[in-house]
């Protein structure tokens, strides 16, 4: 049992390293990315000092707080990312997902680790964005250490969350081969329904009980809300046990659909 | 005991039915048809530890479908398969430690990253041991002469140097079992012969069983003295390569260098002509009907002879003839 477990943090810790050195392969791509996350931060800026011209305030949010919630979903919009879906597509297609699944470790938690160095990464990556953010337009960050515990633990729920859900639409291409239509999907339906194109508080009640029906907010709206403060500390039991039940369930539905999904598997090519 | 036994496998793909062209794809669309099609179809063999087997077919007989049914990553649709003791699709992940797979047509190394950073991480997911690693590391780089290549990104590789960089990586945790599936096709010949050199090197020092599936009837001669032969989908033939030779290799060759020229020359019964030209004659024989001394008696009554010399059957020939039916002509006889 401890030798197992031994094995599996060392061969984990493995995987784990493995991202950066595949992201710092090609060094421009590295450059590129923080140029465009640089140029789309100042047209947000830009965007919402337009929209609050002659508004005090849009959905019970200030401009202040409306622009440091929107600074900060852009640091976390990694979250958000579905290149599981694209994955599985892929390695369907060109057949290498018979590579994948002959690695020695339960492939769903090579996944995860993957998944999540994967965030970790971008997270590092776009954190000089969030100095510039601080430096240059004004983002507020708050002094309270509890905040960003919140903030950090509701994060790692969210983007738990989000990787069973997003498992569930990826086993699909074991019977669809072709899954961008899915990717698209679920691409689109995310960015409106996390909060990540307007705050929540912008949305109608109707909407904001439809975008709390899906699992995105809990990875974008819920954890920014925490650290901007638009949530009060006083809620974030009842945040937490949310985002548990969340991550349990989807956590075993995945788990079940793959079980399911894997029968069905055909190796392209051969 | 067996390493492998495999009882009344089969396995069944259900593949959509398009019309050509766009009507068709939009007809499909709205109106999916579906056809079984039997990969694998009641297959039964066991494997010894420490054997090498050779698995052929044509295209599409079902080898490949096989293999991915022994490593554990596709379901039978039904039979029993039982690998080192386990069912290698409930038990992937254990399955996995114990065998090594190469896939010729795919890699299961990193493409944007050097070899040895590669191989260190796959040491790391298989927990090799780090002075182990590095004794086998040295040995291996040394016998497929690597060494100069550890620090080259796979990308930059040539096909024979990826092909002994899996061979590497596939062996570097010491597998009880290893599954090669075509891995020398499209490689020159020097290449070839240093990967048959070490698959029997490990075979031979480590005991690793060895299935193999290859087109390459060079590989099977130089590795496997147990072919099994699939058609289909069904096991045709299981047993010694030798045997294979001997039941179906009863066609030869005779070459002989003439002194003179012939004059148009009638074979005796159970012989053709395959080339007749001035100074050469070469014939083909039945050995069951005829014996080479008896053909050389006959033609040296005709003409001098300067020298002559004796083909053994070849394998390709042979299996073209059971690719063509010639074991179940037999049965039926």
């Amino acid at each position: 049992m401890i030798q197992t477990l031994r094995r599996n943090v060392s061969a984990y810790n493995a995987l784990v390293t493995l991202v950066p050195k595949l992201y710092l392969v090609y060094q421009s791509v590295f450059w590129i990315q923080f140029l465009l996350q640089f140029v789309s931060m100042i047209v947000l800026v830009y965007f919402w000092r337009a929209v609050y011209l002659g508004q005090a305030t849009l959905g019970g949010l200030n401009l202040r707080q409306t622009l440091n919630y929107m600074l900060l979903v852009q640091w976390i919009l990694p979250l958000l990312d579905n290149g599981l879906i694209l994955h599985f597509g892929d390695w369907l297609r060109e057949g290498k997902l018979a590579i994948e699944l002959l690695r020695p470790l339960d492939f769903q938690s090579q996944n995860f680790v993957r998944e999540q160095t994967d965030m970790f990464f971008f997270l590092l990556q776009k954190l000089p964005l969030l100095i510039v953010a601080w430096l240059v337009f004004g983002l507020q960050l708050p002094a309270d250490p509890m905040r960003w515990v919140a903030f950090v633990v509701s994060m790692l729920l969210g983007k738990a969350i989000l990787f069973f859900f997003q498992w569930i639409f990826a086993c699909l291409a074991f019977y669809t081969t072709d899954v961008s239509g899915f990717y698209h999907a679920l691409n689109a339906a995310a960015v409106f329904l996390s909060g990540a194109l307007v705050p929540m508080a912008m949305m109608p009640g109707w909407l904001q009980r439809v975008a709390y029906s899906f699992p995105f907010a809990q990875a974008v709206s819920v954890p920014v809300s925490l650290l901007s403060g638009i949530i009060p500390l006083t809620d974030l039991p009842r945040i937490w046990l949310i985002q548990v039940v969340w991550l349990i369930g989807l956590a075993g539905v995945s788990r079940l659909v793959f079980r399911i999904a894997i029968r069905k598997v055909t190796f392209q090519g051969g | 005991m067996p390493i492998i036994q495999v009882e009344n496998i089969s396995k069944v793909f259900r593949i959509s039915q398009k019309d050509p062209g766009l009507g068709g794809a939009i007809k499909a669309l709205f109106r999916p048809r579906y056809q079984d099609k039997v990969a694998v179809d009641g297959i039964n063999f066991t494997v010894e530890p420490g054997e090498v087997v050779g698995y052929i077919g044509v295209n599409g007989a079902g080898k490949s479908t096989t293999i991915k049914m022994l490593t554990g990553i596709l379901v039978p649709s039904g039979g029993q398969i039982r690998v080192l003791g386990r069912d290698p699709h409930r038990q992937r992940v254990a399955n996995a430690r114990d065998i090594g797979v190469v896939f010729g047509q795919r890699s299961q190394l990193w493409w944007d990253l050097a070899l040895i950073e590669s191989l260190n991480l796959i040491a790391k997911i298989y927990d090799v041991e780090p002075a182990r690693y590095k004794q086998l590391l040295d040995q291996f780089t040394e016998t497929l002469e690597l060494k100069e290549l550890l620090s080259v990104p796979i990308r930059n590789m040539s096909l024979g140097q990826k092909m002994r960089a899996e061979l590497v990586a596939t062996l570097i945790h010491e597998p009880k079992i290893v599954y090669l599936d075509e891995p020398t096709i499209g490689l020159d010949l020097i290449v070839k012969e240093r990967i048959r050199e070490f698959i029997k090197q490990q075979n031979r020092e480590s005991g690793t069983t060895v299935i193999l599936t290859t087109h390459d009837l060079g590989d099977i001669e130089e590795l496997c003295p147990r072919v099994m032969i699939i058609d289909a989908g069904k096991l045709i033939y299981d047993g010694p390569l030798g045997t294979i030779k001997d039941r179906f290799g009863k066609f030869r060759e005779i070459t002989f260098d003439t002194a003179g020229s012939l004059d148009p020359f009638e074979p005796p019964t159970g012989t053709q002509v395959v080339t007749q030209e001035p100074r050469k004659l070469v014939l083909r024989f039945d050995r069951t009907v005829t014996t080479a001394s008896q053909l050389a008696s006959t033609v040296m009554s005709r003409v001098e002879v300067a020298d002559f010399s004796l083909a053994e059957p070849d394998l390709s020939s042979i299996v073209k003839q059971i690719y063509g039916g010639a074991l179940q002509k037999e049965v039926s006889q």
